[in-house]
């Protein structure tokens, strides 16, 4: 994939976590904080299937935004092959990790309430 | 370039030598490095969720402290610096705000950095110092 096209998923990934990233804080400002984090709560958004979404598509772009912008810096740093594809190879795979864990813990709260 | 030139991460740390933007450059890339940190923590801190509510509330004991809430303070601070001054840098990139490119003359101050990027820069930082007392408002107000 040229450069050109990752630099602009990086830029619509920083945008839409914008967006997700302010969506989950309401949800967690729309009544007291401490309140909001009680276990019961928590189980009640992820079970609300439109946020379960919004989590979902924070932890994409998110992981994507962040793992390819380590990758940037891991460039700039250090130049070579071998460290550059070593780089964006280890950046992808604890992307793809991240998100598999992420979503595990989505399905799991979500069918939580339904046990 | 000669080897003992060479500073590695010491030289892209000093934001001393290079001014306003390099200053915003190198926030941008340790608040990323911070946030990125953050975020990972965050999947495992929410990963006892799976684990039911006494994992969860074990979890909160953990992280709902002073100290957990300065952190959560800072990570405010980061992620309203890195997204405001990111909107910045995809309308720099879009070629507005930098300027016209002109003959270098002696004190070469450079054409990219003019009042108004400058201004979009301090404004950047006073949203984060804004979103860190809202924060802190929120978290030790209750």
């Amino acid at each position: 994939m040229r450069e050109s096209h990752i630099m602009n998923i990086h830029y619509l990934t920083g945008l839409a976590a914008i967006v997700l990233v302010g969506i989950h804080i309401m949800f967690r400002l729309i009544m007291p904080f401490a309140q909001s984090l009680e276990y019961e709560n928590i189980i009640a958004n992820y079970q609300n299937l439109p946020y379960a979404i919004v989590l979902e598509l924070i932890l994409l772009t998110v992981a994507i935004h962040g793992f390819n912008g380590l990758r940037i810096i891991l460039i700039e740093w250090r130049q070579g092959e071998h460290w550059e594809k070593g780089v964006t190879w280890t950046c992808v795979a604890a992307a793809i990790a991240i998100i598999a864990y992420g979503s595990r813990t989505i399905i799991m709260a979500n069918m939580a309430g339904a046990a | 370039m000669q080897k003992e030139n060479r500073e590695g991460v010491k030289g892209w740390l000093n934001p001393t030598r290079y001014g306003l933007s390099r200053f915003a450059y190198w926030l941008q890339r340790l608040t990323g490095v911070g946030l990125l940190a953050y975020f990972i923590a965050h999947i495992i801190e929410t990963s006892s969720l799976a684990e039911g509510k006494f994992a969860w509330e074990a979890m909160l004991d953990l992280t709902q402290t002073p100290g957990g809430h300065i952190i959560l303070i800072i990570v405010i601070g980061m992620s309203a610096f890195h997204a405001a001054n990111g909107v910045r840098l995809y309308i720099t990139e879009g070629g507005r705000g930098v300027g016209r490119p002109g003959r270098p003359d002696y004190p070469y101050r450079p054409t990219s950095l003019g009042p108004r990027m400058r201004a979009c820069i301090w404004v950047t930082v006073a949203l984060a110092a804004l979103a860190m007392i809202y924060g802190a408002n929120v978290l030790f107000g209750e």
